[in-house]
């Protein structure tokens, strides 16, 4: 098998899938903010309950193990977006760690290359959607006993939204819109999670008797002032603590820990450099705390995900989630929260953040060791080896410096990469660090997933508002849609 | 001799994170943190932004809402 080389697996594929065309020229900004938006809001539409599903799945043995990973990856349960954008994002970040890692060969300054490249990391996309579609089915999750008929359904219904989902993505990334289509997709499901979280006008059920409560913790709060059912102190109360729907503290927490997020963002280091073209002009060159941006912290739960998934599939569908096998007792099993949740028992646990702060001291301790270290070791472990290869690195730096015909004040010229090089990788891994930590308090405290998710979240909003910013300045603030708008992005 | 090798290497071992949180440490207390002024800027543009975008997306929801009882 010499000279085969994994990219070539895409080639029978290349003229089979749907591939969006690059715009033939420049897009101008309104259109592209125009793209933009109504890309996060196709997504967000798409948000249609699944067909096919058994009609007992009320009764379902086999609940949600995935239920903590959402937030980050805008999936929601039962919907044609039951993995959201997980396959995309986890093709798209490890295919190019490989590349980068030159432990898959692609030359990129071949044309042909970067194409095979493209499509191989779609038709990975794609067939995860399809693996991890069967794998909930043939887990139960669905309803056990489904005919022929509802698993051709499902398939359909997931793959073609997959599929969908992936295209979608493209039109931004070919540069229809801002930034990346992830991002995006991403942004804005947090946000709408958030709102709906906070602000959620619609009554839900929560006993059988019939009561029900608003989904928006603040609306709850509100409620609960003149809730005949209770006193209003224990309504108060309730509505800081119920943990069957988004509760107050989560709220003022979340919002917290996006102030926390926005203040690391604009933490950087300004390197005074100077122009060896023209003598006395003297600038600063930001080197940012973030400069890989919530990148390193996906990684880890993308990380995360595949190890759920996995032994999901061995106590699940292997070992049939039965206590007696060893699979189970070695992996440990699923235990049925709330007829919603799966949520594993030890050792799975320990990679299992606590559904509330104090019920997890008591019941998994160990969990608030392992989890954090493990979430900021993969981070710092992502960190180090993406800022070598994702063309932000000291020497990449450096040629941009030369490039643009600055230097550093003081430093011979020979030596800019050296010096960089004793700057750039601790920014990143200092930064991965502490967005980890950050993001893993919250989950420590009990947010199943929206601390990731906010942070994530908030992390791609900035850099999205950034680009979009100096795409306004560059096209000359000639928009019509800022006029209408009065220019809310102006002032930054 | 083998024995105070892999106590080298222990020692070896404590000494990354002790290395990465110093030099991590270092880097933030040479870098420019954002003043009150650029912070609220900051924190009111992101703010706005992610409101606006939560707030039209939550509309897109309960929109579903009636759809859901006439597919369902």
């Amino acid at each position: 098998m010499a000279g085969f080389r994994l990219i070539d697996v895409a080639k029978p594929f290349l003229p089979i899938l749907p591939e969006v065309e690059s715009p033939l020229e420049r897009v101008p900004f309104d259109e592209k903010m125009v793209y933009t938006i109504f890309t996060a809001l196709i997504y967000l539409f798409a948000e249609f309950p699944l067909t096919g599903i058994s009609k007992d799945f009320q009764t379902a043995t086999v609940n949600d193990p995935i239920y903590f990973l959402r937030g980050v990856f805008a999936a929601s349960p039962k919907t044609l977006l039951e993995f959201g954008i997980f396959p995309i994002i986890s093709s798209a970040l490890l295919l190019q760690l490989l590349a980068g890692l030159k432990i898959i060969k692609v030359n990129f300054k071949i044309q042909k290359d970067r194409e095979l490249f493209q499509t191989l990391t779609k038709l990975f996309a794609v067939s995860q959607y399809f693996i991890l579609t069967n794998i909930f089915i043939f887990s139960g999750y669905y309803g056990a006993n489904l005919s022929i008929l509802q698993i051709a359904l499902l398939n359909f219904q997931l793959c073609g939204a997959g599929l969908f989902i992936t295209l979608l993505t493209e039109v931004v990334d070919k540069g229809f819109g801002f930034a990346s289509g992830i991002m995006i997709l991403n942004t804005a499901a947090v946000a709408t999670n958030f709102i709906a979280d906070t602000f959620g006008v619609s009554q839900i059920k929560i006993d059988a008797a019939g009561h029900t409560e608003a989904q928006g913790s603040l609306m709850n709060l509100i409620q609960s002032f003149r809730n005949k059912d209770t006193t209003i102190l224990g309504g108060i109360i309730a509505s800081f603590t119920r943990d069957y729907l988004p509760n107050f503290t989560t709220t003022v927490v979340v919002v917290l820990f996006a102030a926390i997020v926005c203040y690391l963002q604009s933490v950087r280091l300004e390197l005074p450099v100077r122009s060896t073209r023209t003598r006395g002009v003297n600038n600063v060159y930001p080197i940012r705390l973030l400069n890989i941006g919530a990148l390193a912290l996906l990684f880890s739960y993308i990380v995360l995900f595949y190890v759920h998934i996995f032994s999901f599939i061995l106590i699940q569908i292997v070992a049939n989630n039965n206590q007696e096998s060893i699979i189970c007792k070695i992996l440990g099993h699923y235990d049925n929260v709330n007829n919603l949740l799966a949520v594993p028992t030890f050792p799975l646990s320990l990679l299992t953040p606590p559904r509330s702060f104090f019920g997890g001291m008591v019941s998994q301790p160990l969990t608030f060791v392992v989890y954090t270290s493990f979430v900021v070791f993969t981070s710092i472990c992502f960190a180090s080896q993406w800022q070598n290869i994702s063309g932000s690195s000291a020497r990449d730096l450096a040629a941009e410096f030369k490039d643009q015909g600055i230097t550093l004040t003081g430093r011979r010229e020979q030596n800019i990469a050296k010096e960089l090089d004793k700057i750039v990788p601790v920014a990143s891994n200092t930064g991965a660090a502490m967005l980890a930590l950050l993001a893993v308090t919250g989950e420590l405290l009990g947010l199943k997933g929206k601390a990731a998710g906010i942070v994530i979240g908030i992390a791609g909003g900035f850099s999205l508002l950034e680009l979009i910013t100096l795409d306004y300045q560059q096209s000359g603030g000639q928009s019509a849609l800022s006029s209408v708008l009065g220019a809310p992005n102006a002032g930054m | 001799m083998a024995n105070e090798k892999t106590d080298n290497q222990i020692e070896k071992l404590m000494d990354v994170p002790l290395e990465f949180v110093k030099d991590g440490n270092q880097f933030l207390t040479k870098c420019k943190k954002p003043d009150w002024k650029e912070y609220s800027k900051i924190v009111r543009a992101v703010g706005i932004g992610f409101l606006a975008v939560g707030v039209i997306g939550y509309a897109i929801k309960l929109i579903h809402i009636p759809i859901r009882y006439v597919i369902v």
